[in-house]
């Protein structure tokens, strides 16, 4: 007989020939040996499809080897100390990962809602008519070491900068410039790769020039540098939506024409208000009235309208700029010309 | 405009090497922006580095010494790279 001596008791309704029947046709699970642990993943890929009665029917051809093994007392310590060792070592990858990246902070951009998404995808393609553009805060009732109060998340206030929207939008925009590329008859595979360094660079580029501009004009900068981030990857939104309506109407002759240009202006100047707004708590410091107001104070009026400048001069001109980069394409007709020459 | 990650690893080497060969006592000072050489020694009060002017020298000065070394490293490989494969 091919069964083992130990198997299962065959069910009441055995067939009438002597091939062995499949395990999984009974319902009642009678365990042999000890089942393997269920947390290990061995034992899941002994499984396969979950269920005792598999793993017993997977254990059962196996029983001679396996069972033995785990039925022996020093094999069961040298699995436990290879769990500890896994363990330990998880630990200590997780802290030195904390300690690069401060995983804390990025859940709190990542803590978002489905109203969120939807309020604030309107918000940056439609900002004219909110009304209040302050950040919330919850004051922190144990006291005022670290920090007095603490920004709220994503979750709980609208105008809280996130990064699920802009880390989903660059990604949408990626893929969709390569899907466009494809749908004219250019696409090669070095594409996704290109425009994925171009607009990451775009994001440093800005960020950079930013920091150079808040430093230079001696902006204290409260905000952490990921809100920076965040903001600048809100304008991919509108790039997205000008791709999109451009690829509809012009049918695969790149973003030019009346349409083209037009939905384009409409996101840029739609993302300039919203980065106008949002960021003039950012860059030009209002005197609170719980700090000390004796350095607010010197600030010179030139240096306020130098700031504010700054913020236009951002929000406009280098918005113009990047937009422009990134919604760059190459027309079919010069796909062609390069096809050809 | 699409330059990709080794025209963008150019750029920046050029310009940080741009920055870097300012030197300070034989060009800054004599336009004016000696930063620190030029600062009355018997001042007795707040340095100015406030203005955008004192910043910026500051920046200059900060970006030289500080990329100073790793920028002759980068340029001895980028040299050897460009010699390389041309």
């Amino acid at each position: 007989m091919q069964r083992p001596p130990y198997s299962n008791i065959p069910p009441a309704h055995s067939p009438p020939l002597h091939h062995p029947v499949p395990q999984h046709v009974s319902t009642v699970p009678q365990l042999r040996s000890p089942p393997p642990p269920q947390g290990t993943p061995q034992s899941q890929g002994y499984g396969g499809y979950g269920g005792q009665q598999p793993q017993q029917h997977g254990g059962g051809y196996m029983n001679p080897a396996f069972g033995g093994f785990m039925n022996d007392s020093t094999a069961q310590m040298g699995f436990q100390v290879g769990k500890s060792a896994v363990m330990a070592g998880q630990e200590y990858m997780e802290q030195n990962f904390n300690r690069y990246i401060n995983v804390s902070a990025l859940k709190h951009y990542f803590n978002v809602s489905n109203s969120y998404v939807v309020h604030k995808l309107f918000l940056v393609l439609f900002p004219w008519r909110h009304r209040p553009w302050s950040r919330k805060q919850a004051f922190n009732p144990n006291g005022a070491q670290d920090s007095p109060s603490v920004f709220l998340p994503p979750r709980d206030d609208i105008n809280s900068p996130d990064m699920y929207i802009p880390v989903m939008a660059f990604v949408t925009y990626i893929l969709l410039s390569t899907l466009l590329a494809g749908l004219r008859g250019a696409f090669h595979p070095e594409l996704l790769g290109l425009t994925a360094t171009t607009a990451f660079g775009v994001v440093i580029f800005e960020i950079l020039g930013l920091k150079l501009g808040c430093y230079i004009l001696s902006i204290s900068n409260e905000s952490q540098l990921l809100d920076l981030v965040a903001y600048s990857g809100y304008k991919f939104v509108g790039i997205i939506v000008t791709l999109v309506v451009a690829e509809i109407v012009n049918g695969g002759k790149g973003t030019g024409g009346w349409v083209g240009w037009g939905v384009f202006l409409y996101c840029y100047f739609a993302d300039a208000f919203f980065l106008l707004r949002s960021l003039r708590y950012v860059l030009l410091p209002e005197s609170r009235p719980d700090q000390s107001s004796a350095p607010t104070q010197t600030v010179a009026r030139a240096q306020r309208s130098r700031r504010t400048w700054f913020l236009a001069g951002y929000s406009y001109v280098v918005q113009l700029a990047l937009m422009w980069i990134l919604s760059r394409q190459e027309g079919a007709t010069k796909v062609a010309q390069k096809a050809a020459g | 405009m699409f330059f990709g990650l080794g025209g963008l690893i150019y750029v920046s080497v050029l310009l940080l090497n741009a920055v870097a060969i300012l030197s300070e006592d034989r060009f800054l000072a004599r336009i004016g922006w000696g930063g620190t050489a030029s600062q009355d020694p018997g001042f007795g009060g707040q340095q100015d580095t406030t203005s955008v002017k004192a910043r910026v020298i500051n920046l200059i000065s900060a970006v030289r010494t500080v990329t100073r070394i790793p920028l002759i490293a980068a340029n001895t490989l980028i040299i050897a790279y460009l010699l390389v494969l041309g």
